[in-house]
């Protein structure tokens, strides 16, 4: 089991479209993927459940914490981190369209 | 994606053509390109109303083996979805649920489950847990 905290930097947080790529980025890993909004210390809730990212209500520069378990955990975390990192399908500040840092 | 298994189809039953036209195309904005999402909007003879040929070739186009969804917007909407699940196949009827929840709300909710691979029975009750979703007023 891995976690990793995001922070959120889309202009409106985790809304309708971003979360909805955040469940299907979540949705393509074997690993159960939970996920709770740190900046709020709300619950841990499934993060392949729209209703459920939707409901935690995370705005502009909230950070998330993502947890995987499964055996492509490590995996599943790095997608999810690219997928945030990458602003979820919108444009956001500081972006590098998603792609891998230079080593 | 991990896995070729066929989707949960979804059909979006409407008095009216443009209503059901315009929630398949948030529906499918949300989803993505994999999942099959049907509009079946308006009378027979155009203008309001409901079809229940047209709902029943809907279903039948959009099942996969995964089985299909329909959210319908009113009262006449579900009935004629019944009516037209009574004149389909014992091949595909088993496989067709009703959801009478929020149209919009249900059809983005249960368009995203369906496309990571969800079963029949968990689409259904996304759609169906749209009528708790909480949109942030006054958040």
């Amino acid at each position: 089991m891995i976690s990793v905290e995001l922070e959120i930097r889309n202009p409106s947080g985790l809304h309708a479209r971003p979360a909805a790529m955040f469940v299907r980025t979540a949705g393509a890993q074997q690993a159960a993927i939970l996920v709770r909004n740190v900046s709020l210390g709300s619950a841990e809730v499934n993060g392949k459940s729209l209703l459920a990212v939707m409901g935690l209500g995370v705005s502009h520069g909230q950070c998330i914490a993502v947890t995987a378990d499964g055996e492509d955990e490590e995996a599943a975390i790095e997608a999810i981190r690219g997928a945030v990192d990458g602003g979820l399908g919108e444009t956001v500040e500081g972006t590098a369209g998603g792609e891998p840092e230079p080593t | 994606m991990p896995d070729q298994a066929p989707l949960v189809g979804i059909v979006i039953v409407s008095h009216s053509s443009a209503l059901a036209t315009g929630v398949v195309e948030l529906a499918a904005q949300m989803a993505g390109p994999a999942l099959s999402l049907t509009a079946v909007g308006g009378a027979p003879t155009g203008g309001l109303g409901t079809d229940a040929d047209r709902i029943a070739s809907a279903i039948a186009a959009a099942d996969s083996g995964a089985g299909v969804l329909v959210i319908g917007d009113l009262g006449s909407a579900i009935l004629a979805t019944e009516t037209a699940i009574e004149t389909m196949s014992a091949g595909t009827a088993p496989r067709v649920r009703i959801s009478g929840g929020p149209i919009v709300e249900g059809a983005v909710l249960a368009a995203v489950q369906a496309s990571i691979g969800e079963s029949l029975d968990e689409v259904l009750a996304a759609a169906e847990s749209a009528r708790d979703l909480d949109k942030g007023v006054g958040r």
